[in-house]
């Protein structure tokens, strides 16, 4: 009997039961991810439903990985036509299903996980095609699903030569990493005349990070058992070993099982099906050597040696295992052959690219949404595996990094998006393809930690035969250990580099050869994370524990001493709670209401449940200072000093350095053009987040310290920048911020009804009368000033409010809770559409044409960037516009004698400490950096007043170091504990004025929240 | 505190030796026709004993016709084969890529912390024992743990650590 002939029957007789048998089939996920999930708990949870209601209709089946890792355990139901997918399952969601979905019928929406999305849809799935749709550990559903039928092709139609053609013009690939072309290799074998030889399928996947292999032997292991056949019949060799893992011990059962089925239908053994050809087949277990991975070392191992690697040549493909000729292919590359055999080289050609075709599985791991195994046509951007298959960074934190190709690979940073997955591209930027893993890090990932751990790996795994390996890795991670604990110089970014290449040219085999990718990688596009380490004792991701005393600290920029004043709180001592913010953030009240706690994201209660809330307490300490002392404490001025210092500007950074200035002792004037202080503060920021009267409160500690605030003053019209000078002020610093919306670029945009955001914001902050009442708004923009205005419209009840934005909401600028707050508020969001035209009669507003937008490639933001799309034009129906588009620096300043030099006419250019082009002058915040958030300007202020103390012949210490002691004062809750919710009023108060949202934490609740803290600044616990 | 000798000797205690060397026996008829199949034989004695005895390494030694010195060459090669005894319970940490970046070594402190333990050690009881390993491939449930093989994942310390106790309680 031929083999095909006995597939066919197999398939038959398979297809007749499963009629016979049932419609529905529920598979459930059962790969080492969805076991260690709970699959097994879910699938016993079913069968025991099904059991109790009698539904022995039902086809209950274990499949191998489902794809989608991040949402098990999940599974499948399959009816007729229709599929439904269940995930993040337990045993009582499971019986809950059965109930609901199996017998009354009723999807269960809010469980399932939709098919249509991008995830599966943008999938081109060969190799993975049955895995999590077929039962592995049955041969008979395997073949039901063509298995074995590429190999029953050959028998019937190929001689060797032919396989070896056809995986020629197919132009296959090696899938292990290094992408050598697979019909090539088999073919230095078939030419060789030896009697014996041996084909190994490597599935010792030991990059970490890397789990494609593990779930196509869990999955499908009889479509590798076909490729290694198939394989063996090209070469014409007889006996064949898997080299797997000894920690995968689920997939080595599944393999198990899959090589006696199909020995026991003589698809393995002895003159397969009549054909003369014999191939057996073995398993050998990997016992944890990395090195293991390069084919010499592999082959020492299975011979039962130490897995040392030899020198090539002579190449396996010559002299291999037990000195006979021996290909060594990637599970992977394997399991692509019987697809090809079966539908030829010019299918497999139409995926991918021309130099790589087909596809390519990822191991998508790391900081992303959708964790799981992808497989991609070759040439996808690497932008849209990430954002669009994977769904984008987990708690949409900010993309920094993909990592591919393990310890021999090397990193893909923001810039880079658009890259085609094929071996080329990936070479070029540094990396390689590697076998698969594809880890993808964020802005808590510190790329010199990184870089260590690696070399930290490879330093483990280096067999130590060759010196440049042995010693060179151990070299680099002392290297690297001193950078990450403060104690690096430059020279040593140097050294690295220097080394790295040394190693890669003399180093034995290709563990060693490779070893200093990630430390290049990382050195080529994250050198200032190392220049910071050094030259700073700064580690941004707060990673490197020695650089600081807790993360939150380290990671405001005020320097703000997070886990000091929390202990504060809980011990009921807000006096010094406030005393110890005030030290480093002379605006405490301001920045418990409109922070963007930049903290909270380092924060290490995240990985416990959610982060402690730091502004929630921060507001609480100044609150209840306020109603319980009427007054916040005023810092002591220890001399007092001659010299004159003007500031020019009152928002948070002007009033920051009026702070540290005035604490010195100098004498210091703040000139402000609007006629109330506070900059931005007070004219921007709406008053239902921070009290004008509030804010005054906090602005009197600088008046009680003796800083004079002159208001309705202009520099450039009132005074001039030489006029302060003549005057006598001995230093200025410049903080005017950047106050002026940049114009709406579209038809229409001298309409009357047509308003800068900013300018609004103003004529409601200073209560001017601003009638929006029953009107139509549309707000162009995606940042926090189209959030504010928008917010401030639904309180003078427009009839309806519009944010229109060019890109996605994951893309807005704006901060997510804010977002959300307008969504509560009603606030309409359009996204990824453009305004083209302010349609007018008779200047009056009659619509806002617009236009829809597609995401194009990736810009440098790792955002997509906006394409107008031909023929969508629609419009909204409006009567007034707001345009909320960023907003530049009026320099008006320069209108004098002397002028400051602007980066591009947009924005003062300042040095690293402040320093203008005019030495006396000094420039910090939003008018140098452009638009930023309120404790960003704080830094800045803080930075420019120990400049300007400096250029006074000051030390230019503005904060005295003081030794803490740093100790425990209660014990420290570890268990999971939800955060204190910040209380808020209901929609139907928003809309009747400008009170304040949130209204604060009582002294409970702020006692209860501030005992989650974790006190990672204390050494010894 | 045992120095870990006097542990070796009394985990020796408990073994059946002659049910041992009868096994033993078994594996290598096996593979005798496969005179390189030295590995094959310490994955097995490894599975049967959670360790492989000075004593044992001699006998397979012997019995397959190699100098002692080799099998501790090879053992000392491969992280997998260990000649210290291990816990009742064998924790292995997974310190992957996709773990360490989502925090698996603040999770090996604290089992450490917890148990007393180091890489590679057992605690004094014998309840457990420590490996920190190189990637287990369940990244996408990271950080992750495996038990005597079965795996545990979305850790954090805190919930490790509560795992862990309830193997100890024998809760699990």
């Amino acid at each position: 009997m031929k083999l095909k002939n006995k597939l066919d029957n197999i398939k038959e007789n398979y297809i007749n039961k499963q009629k016979n048998n049932s419609e529905v089939v529920i598979a459930v996920g059962m790969g080492t991810c969805g076991i260690a999930a709970g699959a097994e708990e879910v699938w016993e949870a079913i069968k025991d439903e099904l059991e109790n209601r009698n539904l022995d209709n039902i086809k209950l089946e274990k499949t191998g990985c489902i794809g989608l890792c991040a949402r098990e355990p999940l599974i499948e139901i399959r009816e007729n036509n229709k599929s439904t997918f269940y995930g993040d399952l337990n045993k009582e969601r499971a019986r809950e299903i059965i109930f609901q979905h199996i017998s009354q019928n009723n999807i269960i929406s809010k469980w399932t996980i939709d098919t249509g999305n991008d995830f599966f849809k943008d999938q081109e799935r060969i190799v993975l095609k049955n895995c999590g749709e077929i039962d592995p550990e049955s041969i008979e559903e395997a073949i039901a699903n063509e298995a074995y039928q590429g190999l029953a092709k050959i028998l019937d139609q190929m001689d060797s030569m032919d396989v070896v053609k056809l995986i020629k013009e197919a132009n296959l690939r090696g899938r292990g990493g290094a992408g050598f072309p697979t019909g090539l290799k088999w073919k230095f074998a078939h030419d060789n005349d030896a009697e014996q030889k041996y084909l190994i399928c490597n599935a010792d996947e030991g990059d970490p990070g890397a789990f494609m292999d593990r779930s196509i032997l869990e999955g499908d292991p009889h479509r590798l058992i076909e490729g290694m056949i198939i394989a063996g019949y090209a070469i014409e060799a007889s006996k064949g070993f898997i080299y797997c893992r000894a920690e995968y011990p689920l997939a080595l059962k599944r393999l198990k099982k899959a090589i006696k089925d199909a020995k026991d239908l003589g698809i393995l053994g002895e003159n397969i099906f009549g054909s003369g050809f014999d191939f057996d087949l073995d398993i050998r277990l990997g016992a944890g050597a990395f090195v293991c991975g390069e084919e010499t070392s592999l082959i020492s191992s299975i011979e039962g040696e130490r897995g040392e690697p030899k020198p090539k040549p002579p190449y396996p493909a010559q002299n291999g295992l037990w000195d006979k000729p021996t290909i060594i292919n990637n599970v992977e590359t394997l399991a692509n052959v019987p697809e090809i055999v079966r539908h030829g080289s010019d299918w497999f050609k139409s995926f991918g690219t021309e130099k790589s075709p087909g596809t390519k599985v990822f191991a998508l791991a790391g900081k992303i949404k959708n964790n799981g195994l992808v497989e991609v046509p070759m040439g996808t951007k690497i932008g849209e595996v990430i954002f669009d298959i994977g769904g984008g960074l987990e708690n949409g934190n900010k993309f920094k990094a993909a990592q591919t190709g393990g310890p021999s690979g090397g990193c893909i940073p923001i810039e880079h998006l658009n890259v085609s997955i094929d071996y080329e591209s990936l070479q070029e930027l540094g990396t390689i393809m590697g076998s698969g893993g594809m880890i993808i890090m964020d802005d808590q990932t510190c790329m010199v930690d990184l870089a260590k751990y690696f070399i930290d790996f490879c330093k483990d795994e280096s067999c130590g035969q060759c010196t440049p390996c042995r010693i060179g890795t151990t070299r680099m991670l002392e290297i690297l250990e001193k950078i990450t604990n403060g104690e690096g110089e430059l020279e040593d970014i140097e050294l690295l580099k220097e080394m790295g290449e040394v190693i890669k040219d003399s180093a034995f085999c290709g563990l060693g050869q490779t070893a200093a990718n990630p430390v290049l990688s990382t050195i080529r596009y994250f050198e200032n994370e190392y220049k910071d380490h050094i030259e700073n004792d700064y580690c941004g991701a707060s990673v490197c524990a020695t650089l600081f005393n807790s993360p939150c600290q380290n990671s405001c920029p005020a320097n703000v001493d997070v886990p000091m004043y929390i202990d504060l709180v809980r011990q009921g001592k807000y006096k010094e709670a406030y005393k110890v913010v005030q030290e480093e953030n002379p605006l405490v009240l301001i920045c418990g209401r409109v922070c963007y706690n930049l903290c909270e994201n380092s924060c290490n209660r995240n990985s416990i449940d959610e982060a402690l809330a730091i502004r929630e307490l921060k507001r609480f300490v100044s609150d209840h200072l306020l109603e319980e002392e009427g007054a916040f404490p005023v810092p002591e001025i220890k001399e007092e000093k001659e010299k004159e210092v003007a500031i020019v500007g009152s928002g948070p950074s002007g009033l920051t350095a009026a702070f540290y200035l005035r604490k010195k002792g100098y004498k210091v004037t703040v000139f402000e053009k609007e006629s109330v202080v506070g900059g931005m503060l007070a004219t921007a920021i709406p008053e239902y987040r921070l009290p004008k009267d509030l804010l005054n409160e906090e602005i009197a500690v600088l008046t009680t310290m003796g800083v004079e605030f002159v208001v309705n003053t202009e520099i450039g019209k009132d005074l001039s920048l030489k006029d302060l000078k003549d005057r006598g002020y001995w230093a200025v610093y410049m903080a005017v911020g950047a106050q002026e919306d940049r114009s709406l670029p579209i038809e229409g945009n001298e309409l009357p009804d047509v308003y800068s955001a900013l300018d609004l914001l103003r004529d409601i902050n200073l209560g001017k009368d601003v009638n929006m009442e029953d009107k139509k708004v549309a707000v162009i923009g995606g940042g926090n000033a189209a959030i504010d205005i928008a917010r401030n419209l639904v309180r003078l009840n427009a009839d309806e409010v519009n944010i229109v934005y060019r890109r996605t909401e994951k893309d807005m600028p704006a901060h997510k809770e804010e977002i959300e707050e307008a969504k509560y508020e009603q606030v309409k969001m359009h996204f990824q559409v453009n305004p083209v035209k302010v349609i007018s009669e008779d200047n009056n507003i009659k619509g806002l044409e617009c236009v829809e937008i597609k995401g194009g490639e990736f810009d440098n933001s790792g955002r997509r960037k906006p394409m107008e799309e031909d023929n969508t034009n629609f419009v909204l129906d409006v009567d007034v516009v707001v345009s909320a588009i960023g907003q530049n620096v009026n320099d008006n300043f320069n209108k004098g004698d002397l002028e400051l030099e602007m980066d591009n006419g947009s924005l003062i250019s300042a040095n690293d400490d402040h320093s203008t082009n005019i030495p006396w002058i000094f420039a910090g915040g939003d008018c140098v950096t452009g638009p930023s958030t309120v404790v960003e300007s704080i830094q800045q202020g803080k930075e420019a007043a120990s400049s300007i103390d400096e250029y006074l012949g000051g030390d230019g210490v503005i904060i005295p170091e003081k030794q803490k002691e740093r100790k425990i004062t209660s014990e420290i809750l570890q268990e999971e504990k939800e955060r204190v919710k910040m209380p808020t009023i209901l929609l139907s108060e928003r809309k009747k004025g400008f009170v304040e949202v949130e209204k604060g934490y009582s002294k409970d609740q702020a006692v209860e929240e501030a005992e989650r803290c974790l006190r990672c600044d204390v050494e010894d616990k | 505190m045992t120095t870990t000798k006097e542990k070796m000797k009394n985990s020796e205690k408990d073994i059946d030796w002659k049910e041992v060397n009868k096994k033993i026996n078994k594996y290598i008829e096996e593979v005798e026709e496969d005179g390189d199949a030295l590995i094959e034989v310490l994955h097995k004695v490894q599975a049967l004993l959670g360790y492989i005895p000075k004593r044992v390494q001699k006998k397979i030694a012997s019995d397959l016709n190699l100098a002692p010195g080799k099998i501790s060459s090879v053992m000392s090669f491969y992280a997998h084969f260990s000649d210290k005894p291990q816990g009742k319970y064998q924790i292995a940490i997974c310190k992957g890529t996709a773990c360490y970046v989502k925090g698996s070594v603040d999770i090996i402190e604290k089992v450490k912390e917890v148990y007393g333990l180091s890489s590679g050690d057992t605690t004094d009881d014998g309840i457990f024992s420590l490996e920190v390993v190189r990637c287990l491939g369940a990244c996408g449930l990271a950080p992750v743990m495996t038990v005597n093989g079965k795996a545990h994942g979305l850790l954090n310390p805190d919930k490790a650590v509560k795992i862990l106790e309830k193997y100890k309680n024998g809760e699990m």
